[in-house]
């Protein structure tokens, strides 16, 4: 019993936690760019559909948008999941959980970036 | 309820009674998380009024502007900035950096927090 | 000579053999100056002999008599009866959370201790190692190699503080992962790393903060969560180099 409390499960823990912390922190720094970009610079605000289609043009907004949104999609989802974690699931809750999370990861990604694309294509 | 640890005694996680303010910041910490993984969708799905065209994106900018929703907006406006500002300080605490003030941080991160959420509800309610 | 007396109505969780719980009144006369623990005595020896609760040195040093006293951790042999509750007042007494109960306020403690065992508690420390660093140093000797009983007491008040232990039979838990750090401070032993470095150990806090606030022996169990997280990285990045 001793042995299996020493043992070390699989490879969770400490780098997805490390992760989740940076990405905490970079997400901090690029949504303060994203919003102040957004709302105080762009012409009126982003709030019509012209000004948006003219703001994608310039090239780096769908890159520093395509950053932002993988950060803030794996900090929210790997925080959900630590949350689900808690509740000590079994090993085949866990694997499902874990596969629903990068399923959902994943589309919102790929969702997003196919928007942001179509965008600046426009 | 149960005594012994189990799933179902997740509520308690919310139950603030008889703990200490650690223990709040854990709570507000978690609820603004789901709230904003909550928001993170909707924002999303409402940004694909985008690819609709012009007239789709407008006439939702320009429901938007209607108070209830900016209310909305302030809330998580409100939970962005108390999750952010919590999370520096756990950021640095579990490197060890400034554990023993923790609780002072917490206080003085939440009166940081309250001020960007007064200045905001002032831009967003009254103009600059 | 008068020693005061205050009317106080204890109000006491039991349960045995897996029944629900209940809870009974007891109307006490006591001096609000002696301990909760001697209130629940008075109790078991002049109303009611079939309550159960632990208890021995009735000087927080054993750990024993851990309860909840109105919602809160305490350590009963030093809790006031003037400190929880007034004349006329109520004071209610419950085991402690996240342990499964044995009998009214007796709770199975026995991974907790296992766990305890695993971490390679050492109870015995110089006084340097035993003190956290950021006390102040209070030795009046300091030549010398002196040691000392180190803080914790394992009372487990911690643990029935603590969220992630509140939906989590297998997390180790504050005092486990405390006792982690202590041990590897005095051994620098690399197993303690890989023993802490999961996802039922330091990776489990979510920095409550709860069990440093309820800890009755200045253990301060957070912080040593912390550390404990920042000599695994350091561990973890080393060894990516080492490779």
């Amino acid at each position: 019993m001793i042995d299996h409390i020493s043992s070390p499960k699989h490879n969770e823990g400490i780098w997805l936690w490390l992760y989740k912390i940076l990405a905490g922190l970079l997400v901090i720094v690029v949504l303060g760019i994203h919003f102040v970009i957004n709302h105080a610079v762009a012409p009126s605000g982003l709030l019509n559909y012209e000004d948006v289609i003219r703001y994608y043009k310039v090239p780096v907004i769908p890159i520093m948008e395509g950053f932002f949104l993988v950060i803030v999609v794996t900090h929210s989802l790997l925080g959900v999941r630590g949350i689900v974690l808690d509740m000590n699931p079994s090993q085949k809750v866990r694997r499902a959980a874990d596969w629903i999370f990068t399923m959902f990861g994943a589309t919102a990604i790929a969702y997003g970036i196919w928007l942001l694309v179509v965008l600046a294509n426009r | 309820m149960s005594n012994h640890p189990t799933p179902s005694n997740f509520w308690r996680w919310f139950d603030p009674r008889n703990r200490q303010i650690g223990y709040w910041a854990f709570i507000l910490n978690r609820i603004t998380a789901l709230g904003l993984t909550l928001y993170l969708l909707l924002h999303l799905i409402a940004l694909s009024q985008l690819s609709q065209g012009a007239a789709a994106f407008n006439s939702f900018i320009a429901m938007a502007k209607n108070p209830v929703f900016k209310v909305g907006e302030l809330l998580v406006i409100a939970a962005g900035v108390i999750h952010g500002l919590n999370g520096i300080r756990i950021a640095l605490t579990s490197f060890g950096i400034g554990t023993r003030y923790q609780k002072q941080s917490f206080l003085a991160l939440m009166a940081v927090a309250l001020l960007i959420l007064f200045w905001f509800g002032q831009i967003m309610f009254f103009g600059e | 000579m008068n020693v005061e007396k205050w009317k106080v109505t204890f109000v006491v969780s039991r349960q045995k053999n897996q029944e629900p719980r209940l809870y009974q009144s007891f109307q006490l006369e006591i001096d609000p100056d002696e301990y909760v623990l001697d209130g629940v005595e008075r109790i078991w020896a002049f109303h009611d002999r079939s309550l159960t609760y632990r208890h021995a040195c009735h000087h927080s040093t054993c750990g024993a008599c851990g309860m909840l006293v109105n919602g809160v951790e305490k350590l009963t042999c030093i809790t006031s009866i003037r400190s929880v509750t007034h004349n006329g007042g109520t004071l209610k007494v419950e085991p402690l959370r996240n342990f499964a109960v044995v009998s009214d306020l007796v709770v199975d403690m026995s991974n907790f201790y296992t766990h305890l065992e695993a971490a390679q508690f050492g109870q015995v420390a110089s006084l340097a190692q035993a003190a956290l660093p950021h006390d102040a140093d209070t030795r009046s000797v300091t030549d010398g190699e002196f040691e000392r009983l180190v803080d914790c007491i394992e009372c487990g008040l911690c643990v029935s503080a603590c969220p992630s232990a509140l939906t989590s039979e297998t997390y180790y838990g504050p005092a486990v992962l405390a006792a982690a750090q202590q041990a590897f401070n005095q051994s620098k032993n690399s197993a303690l790393i890989h023993f802490a470095d999961q996802h039922d150990g330091a990776w489990g806090c979510h920095s409550a903060y709860e069990c440093s606030a309820v800890c009755p022996s200045n253990v301060d169990p957070a912080w040593r969560i912390m550390d404990l997280r920042k000599k695994t990285l350091a561990y973890r990045i080393k060894q990516l180099f080492r490779k």
